[in-house]
């Protein structure tokens, strides 16, 4: 296929889903006015390679995201990602992952990679599935900085089974410390489970609208990571912060549109909780949409009480 | 001043050195930015170790309902004498102030302060480090969640919802089991499908009969109706299926054994979940029933959850999508959800549906309530709002079965009319004429409808012996058992043409008939038939419509059975006058019955 590989995003026209959002839909546009549909979609699934992960913005032409074709690992090479403790998985198709901070263990059933290093040592690493988790399709929608990194200590509110949290905590490693909160006791069951495992996650199963109740467990942290899907969810993240983000600190915060207010336009919404977090001593510095992986949800990333004269520097 | 800050390690207690830091707030974030800054400001009095992960995991359990425990307060008895002490939680403050006498403040500097003491924890609390107080939290917060998944509040709750879960899987996997039975045992004998419907008589009749060829010697009266046996036994001589191996049968039989025990198990599971819902929620089973109310539940995620929506929330509870929808395209909501399935709803005519299950959700919210958060155990509330939704029902349909039947364009206004001019017309009407609610209960109905066929039995007594005065009354009478009430008042007044000696006799059938009216419209709930409600109406109304006439015409027109008898006389003539004059095609029916 003569079809220019990289930079046309001309597959986008295939997937058919929410492929015509706002500006970026644009950029597909003009790429995939050659060829029938049906070609670009063949060249979606070879010609992807190494596209997307470098650049921000990059990155919107992958879908599956399951991973599929990464057993055997013979074939596969892993990089490291922009981000600290991210990984990219390059063999058929491309997959996001992180390494296993527990060797041999699954936690949701998720493919792992096995990668034999030259001295003979074996890395396993575990593919981050976007679709299921915000914080993979916000790191593969382009976002600029996540914060969480190896060795920082993250405040997870909204962790749920504990599936975006475990590879939070492949992130951080074993000098780093996820708190991670999630009020129902069925969710949590498997929180603690996966927790078990895991000993950089304390699980703590509270309200996280009462940072008080949980004031004892928590220390200080760096980064808090949060997804309530609750209408008051600025509030909850700007209460938590108060308590227990430290001054510089940063924080990612997921917003599902519908949850919020389902109906005005997502944009809107968008709009109107970034608003409410600026006054709420946040500093938002960018905002992305998590669109091919979820509909109207966007990822917002910002700084907390970050002082007067950075600003007038920036 | 002194701060108390809480670890997983244990307590700590810190001296505020200068106070006058907490009034400017901005600056203690600085302060606090490095250790050697942040111990300018705040010292280390002292800190209680917890000396086991248990009396961390009390103490903890303890400070989350923010209560002291022990061993705080003991600390803070020794180390906290005559100062004020800045504490995290306001309502933890207030009752450390009433236990112990220690004056207790909760403030935006305090939680400033305590910021600034927990970025800079480490550093001051000598001798406790980062690799310290991460085991600490790790344990405790490990114990504290399975602590807190142990004694999970709504645990009965959960017994429901998987109750309610499985018996919808099960009556789903019982269909496609039933319809596989059909269909495979269709192949040998097809006709069978159309002469059995129901789904377990056609499992036990394939697993009695086997080959269709013993239909003929085998006897179904355990299982089928004779007509049904008898249909059965000609369709398996004639039928055109093919014929299967035993082999073959012995499988399908199998198959039909899985139906039965599955359905078995259904009922078993369906009294389980009714006992268990009489139990959990005894006034939201009486107002929607189990099946809806176990679906609400399970919806809400617990009975608690479920208490915490408002009406509005229950009335639509499983139509979200619609609801959604709706309004994102700014169209009408949804009118229910799964409320749409309880029998009050099912009852309303279409029309009505949206309002009764408005009514409903109310109600059923209120009952919730009262289960999740109430002391009593019964469901005499629950009853009680169904008694007064079914009145409601009742009206709105009634208001629908007047408008509809067209005649009356003034009906309405007839019965306000009525209201008035029932005062002066004395106490029978006003029995009649009044609902009374108790008997829409479904406890209270049975024992009225039981007193009221006891009446029944006594009137009919009475009348049996005024039947053996003349022949003719007792074919009236058999008219008045048989016909509507209406034809038998035309009937009585007919026989008064007849024969005017019984004058008193009617007389007594008068009253009689209004009890009967009476009757009539208590009837109607326990019949449950929309329909007999406006016709019950109509005949207390005619009946008033006479009496108004009476009173206009007589004076003293009351009803009252020691009247003197002149005056009764007087009445009948008017009577006669009255009947004469309007009903005349009354009449004439009633002449061409008396001429037959």
């Amino acid at each position: 296929m003569g079809f220019p590989r990289g930079r046309s995003g001309g597959f986008r026209g295939g997937r058919g889903d929410g492929g015509g959002r706002g500006g970026r839909g644009g950029r597909g546009g003009g790429g995939g006015r050659f060829g029938d549909r049906g070609s670009a979609m063949k060249v979606r699934g070879g010609g992807r390679g190494g596209r997307g992960f470098g650049g921000g913005g990059g990155g919107r032409g992958r879908g599956g995201g399951r991973g599929g074709g990464m057993r055997g690992g013979n074939k596969v090479v892993v990089e490291p990602h922009r981000h600290g403790g991210v990984f990219i998985a390059k063999g058929k198709e491309d997959a996001i992952v992180t390494k296993n901070l527990v060797p041999g263990e699954a936690v949701y059933n998720e493919k792992r990679i096995s990668i034999q290093n030259e001295d003979g040592t074996k890395v396993e690493y575990r593919v981050w599935n976007p679709f299921r988790s915000k914080l993979a399709a916000a790191i593969l929608g382009g976002v600029d900085e996540i914060w969480i990194k190896p060795g920082a200590r993250v405040l997870y509110l909204g962790a749920a089974s504990g599936t975006t949290v475990s590879h939070v905590s492949d992130i951080v490693g074993p000098t780093g410390v996820v708190y991670a909160v999630e009020f129902s006791h069925r969710s949590g069951r498997d929180l603690v489970n996966m927790a078990k495992k895991r000993t950089n996650v304390i699980p703590i199963i509270e309200d996280a609208r009462h940072p008080s109740k949980y004031r004892m467990l928590v220390g200080m942290v760096d980064v808090i990571f949060s997804d309530v899907a609750q209408p008051d969810q600025a509030r909850i993240l700007a209460l938590n912060a108060s308590y227990f983000l430290k001054a510089e600190g940063h924080f990612v915060i997921s917003i599902k549109a519908n949850c919020i207010d389902s109906t005005q336009p997502a944009e809107a919404v968008f709009q109107s909780e970034v608003n409410k977090l600026k006054q709420d001593q946040f500093r938002p510095s960018e905002q992305v949409t998590l669109e091919p992986y979820e509909r109207d949800h966007a990822c917002v990333v910002g700084g907390y009480r970050v002082a007067k004269k950075s600003k007038s520097a920036s | 001043m002194l701060v108390l800050f809480e670890t997983p390690a244990g307590f700590a207690l810190f001296k505020v050195l200068d106070e006058g830091k907490l009034n400017k707030v901005e600056d203690l974030n600085k302060d606090f930015s490095t250790a050697e800054t942040a111990r300018k400001v705040v010292k280390l009095k002292a800190f209680s170790k917890f000396e086991n992960t248990s009396e961390a995991l009390e103490a903890a359990t303890l400070l989350i309902d923010s209560k002291p425990s022990k061993g705080l307060r003991k600390f803070l008895r020794v180390h906290c004498d005559g100062e004020t002490l800045a504490v995290a939680d306001s309502k933890l403050g207030n009752i450390i102030k009433e236990k112990l006498k220690i004056e207790c403040v909760h403030n935006q500097p305090v939680m400033e302060l305590m910021r600034g003491v927990r970025s800079q924890l480490s550093e001051l609390i000598s001798g406790l480090g980062v690799q310290d107080l991460a085991p600490m939290s790790l344990g405790l917060s490990h114990s504290l969640s399975r602590y807190k998944l142990k004694f999970s509040a709504d645990k009965v709750d959960t017994m429901i919802i998987q109750a309610i879960g499985l018996l919808d899987d099960l009556d789903k996997e019982l269909n496609t089991y039933a319809m596989r039975v059909r269909e495979w045992y269709g192949w040998h004998f097809p006709e069978l499908t159309k002469i059995i419907q129901d789904n377990i008589l056609y499992a036990k009749t394939v697993k009695l009969m086997g080959d269709r060829v013993n239909a003929a010697q085998l006897d179904f009266s355990e299982i089928l109706a004779e007509e049904v046996e008898i249909e059965l036994k000609e369709a398996a001589m004639i039928s055109m299926g093919t014929e299967v191996s035993d082999l073959d049968l012995i499988n399908i039989k199998e198959l039909c054994d899985q139906v039965l025990s599955l359905s078995e198990y259904r009922a078993q599971l369906y009294d389980y979940l009714k006992s268990r819902m009489n139990t959990i929620a005894p006034n939201l089973t009486a107002l929607v029933g189990e099946l809806v109310g176990a679906r609400l539940i399970a919806h809400g995620g617990s009975l608690m959850n479920l208490a915490k929506q408002p009406g509005s929330t229950v009335q639509i509870l499983g139509a979200e999508k619609a609801l959604f929808r709706a309004l994102k395209t700014k169209h009408a909501t949804p009118k229910y959800g799964l409320i749409y399935h309880a029998s009050l709803i099912g009852q309303a005519a279409p029309k009505n549906k949206g309002k009764i299950s408005r009514s409903l959700a109310a109600k059923a919210a209120l009952a919730i309530r009262c289960d999740a958060l109430g002391d009593g155990q019964d469901n005499s509330m629950g009853l009680e709002n169904r008694a007064k939704l079914e009145v409601r029902l009742r009206k709105l349909e009634g208001k629908e079965l007047g408008r509809s039947a067209g005649s009356a364009k003034g009906k309405p206004k007839i019965e306000v009319y009525d209201k008035d001019r029932k005062k002066g017309a004395g106490g029978l009407i006003n029995a009649a004429k009044t609902y009374n609610p108790s008997v829409d209960s479904v406890l209270v109905q049975t024992l009225n409808a039981a007193a009221g066929n006891e009446e029944e039995k006594v009137t009919k007594k009475r009348k049996a012996e005024e039947a053996l005065a003349t022949v003719e009354d007792k074919k009236e009478k058999k008219k008045k058992e048989k016909k509507e009430k209406k034809k038998a008042d035309e009937g009585d007044n007919g026989n008064d043409h007849a024969e005017p000696e019984h004058e008193e006799k009617e007389k007594k059938k008068k009253e009689k008939k209004k009890k009967k009216a009476d009757e009539g419209e208590t009837a109607i709930p326990i019949n449950g038939d929309n329909h007999a409600e406006p016709e019950g109406e109509e005949v207390v109304t005619k009946e008033k419509k006479k009496k108004r006439k009476h009173s206009a015409e007589v004076q003293n027109g009351d009803e009252i059975v020691d009247a003197g008898e002149r005056k009764k006389k007087k009445r009948k003539h008017a009577e006669q006058e009255d009947e004469s004059e309007v009903p005349s095609k009354k009449e004439k029916k009633k002449k061409k019955k008396s001429e037959d």
